[in-house]
């Protein structure tokens, strides 16, 4: 039997996804309801401060919108194989597991720009928060490719997911880490000096920086870029973010080969 | 059997069946980077907005208490539906009080433990000062919040009953916590219209008692706020149990136990 066009395994990946999230779209709240949640704390918090921080809590917000959507779905994938008893059929399939993983990471990421434009809405219209966009064009084009940069990370964990039982927790372990490390929400600049080349290797940091600077062309002095032109400094930080992306896609391509081969031999998949 | 064999069983085959789809190691795990991260994010935020740390360090660990007692228990309804557990549960000749009672009980004594837990990190990652800490009084709040905290995610656990999808509703509650509770902020920075809701939630009073108790006051002080939660707390354990014996009767007549 031939191999399977690639994109035709992702374009069904990707369906079968959209297909399952509008049979059971409930599964949207609990991947919004702790963003949504951290985003009000932060906005109460920051009532009586001044300086730009509706910025970093409605944009945060929106980012862990996306993050915590694709960690839950990257989770959730293997999961609900399991639980359907349809994972023997997906690893039996000639298609490449990673083409799989890549069609349902793709339409969990779109999944996550919903999160973040809902929290958007919420807080501009629900909190007042003025947010108006500097420079949209390269707004929407660092949300893309930060949308992108975390679905690839997703790949990532969804490898690594798919040998244990215990995906579901790890997700939620993993979801407030994440939170913390990227910034989201304050600068790095915040965290101990330690933590802060975790912070680097997170394609996501690099861009939500961008967006920030898109959003308002004055946070161009808290970016990672101080001192450069804000044209300059999102350039920078996509670049940064593209090449972390690459890496990332990369090293999930190796781990879906290894974890694959790994399970085929033991047998482990289904039994993890 | 009686009732309070009843009552162990339930409580110890509650708690052992999560470790059907999480391994001891894991849930140990877990338990300390829920507590840590959870507490670490909004400290974070708290430091750039200037806002009290210790407050805020305290609200999260007495709130690590709920992803035991709320979201865990919630999620027994769900397991019950999703493992098809339902039906045995539902066909069992026992006293359905202690059985239905019983199943959040060992998650309040994990959920203690993880309350301690956050409260080591508060102190020694956060430097939050216990020196006029009440430590009965403390305990006491600890204890107190999180059997009242059990039966609130016994109330929604049986209105869940009704709901194909648990998981939701755990979400929910479980987060929503932090908004309404005075975890992270005093109630009464919530708009004016909001606030009677805060005090819904057993988790609201075992705040007020336990930050009460780290500024020294004795359990006497505090005995007041302590007697609300113990109301609030059992009332919402027999509310869930209404709701849970509503579902089964319903079930029985309809036939539709699991057809949600």
């Amino acid at each position: 039997m031939s191999m399977p066009d690639p994109f035709r395994v992702v374009y069904s990946a990707f369906r079968m996804a959209m297909l399952h999230w509008m049979a059971d779209p409930q599964w949207v709240i609990p991947n919004i309801i702790a963003p949504f949640v951290f985003t009000t704390v932060a906005l109460t918090l920051f009532k009586d401060a001044t300086g730009p921080f509706g910025l970093y809590a409605v944009l945060g917000g929106g980012m862990m919108g996306m993050w915590g959507n694709t960690i839950y779905s990257s989770g959730f994938a293997i999961e609900f194989e399991r639980w359907q008893g349809t994972l023997e059929e997906v690893i039996a399939a000639p298609s490449k597991l990673i083409h799989v993983i890549t069609g349902r990471a793709v339409s969990n990421a779109l999944f996550g720009l919903t999160n973040m434009i809902a929290i958007l809405v919420i807080a501009v219209g629900g909190f007042r928060v003025s947010l108006g966009i500097t420079d949209p064009l390269m707004f929407a084009v660092s949300l893309l490719l930060t949308l992108l940069s975390v679905s690839a990370l997703g790949l990532i964990f969804a490898s690594a997911f798919i040998l244990s039982r215990s995906a579901q927790v790890l997700t939620n372990g993993l979801e407030t880490p994440l939170y913390i490390v990227s910034g989201s929400m304050f600068p790095i600049a915040l965290l101990p000096f330690w933590i802060h080349p975790a912070a680097y290797i997170l394609g996501p940091t690099w861009g939500v920086d961008a967006i920030r600077l898109a959003t308002s062309a004055d946070y161009v002095s808290q970016s990672f870029w101080a001192g450069m032109s804000p044209g300059m400094a999102i350039f920078l930080d996509l670049t940064v973010m593209v090449l972390i992306t690459l890496a990332y896609v990369a090293i999930a391509t190796v781990l879906f080969k290894l974890v694959e081969r790994r399970a085929r031999v033991t047998g482990s998949m289904v039994q993890a | 059997m009686n009732n309070f064999k009843i009552f162990i069983s339930s409580a110890v085959f509650s708690f052992r069946a999560q470790f059907d789809w999480l391994n001891p190691a894991m849930w140990i795990t877990m338990k300390f980077v829920l507590s840590l991260s959870q507490m670490a994010f909004f400290v974070f935020v708290g430091i750039f907005a200037g806002a009290p740390i210790a407050f805020i360090a305290v609200g999260n660990a007495l709130q690590s208490i709920s992803w035991n007692t709320v979201f865990s228990v919630i999620n027994i309804t769900g397991h019950d539906k999703w493992d098809g557990t339902l039906p045995l549960v539902l066909a069992t000749p026992a006293n359905r009080l202690p059985l239905y009672v019983g199943r959040a009980m060992i998650h309040v004594l994990d959920g203690i433990l993880s309350a301690a837990i956050s409260f080591v990190f508060a102190v020694f990652l956060f430097g939050v000062d216990f020196s006029l800490t009440n430590p009965i009084a403390l305990i006491v709040a600890i204890v107190l919040t999180a059997f009242t905290m059990a039966g609130f995610g016994l109330l929604i656990g049986g209105f869940c009953f009704f709901f194909r999808n648990p998981m939701v509703f755990a979400n929910i509650f479980t987060f929503c916590l932090l908004i309404f509770c005075g975890v992270n902020f005093p109630v009464t920075s919530l708009p004016a219209v909001i606030q009677p809701v805060s005090y819904v939630f057993p988790l609201t009073y075992g705040l007020t008692a336990a930050r009460n108790a780290i500024a020294g006051q004795d359990i006497i002080q505090i005995g007041p706020t302590l007697a609300i939660q113990l109301v609030v707390g059992v009332a919402s354990m027999l509310i869930g149990y209404v709701l849970f014996r509503s579902f089964e009767n319903n079930a029985r007549k309809t036939g539709k136990m699991e057809a949600i």
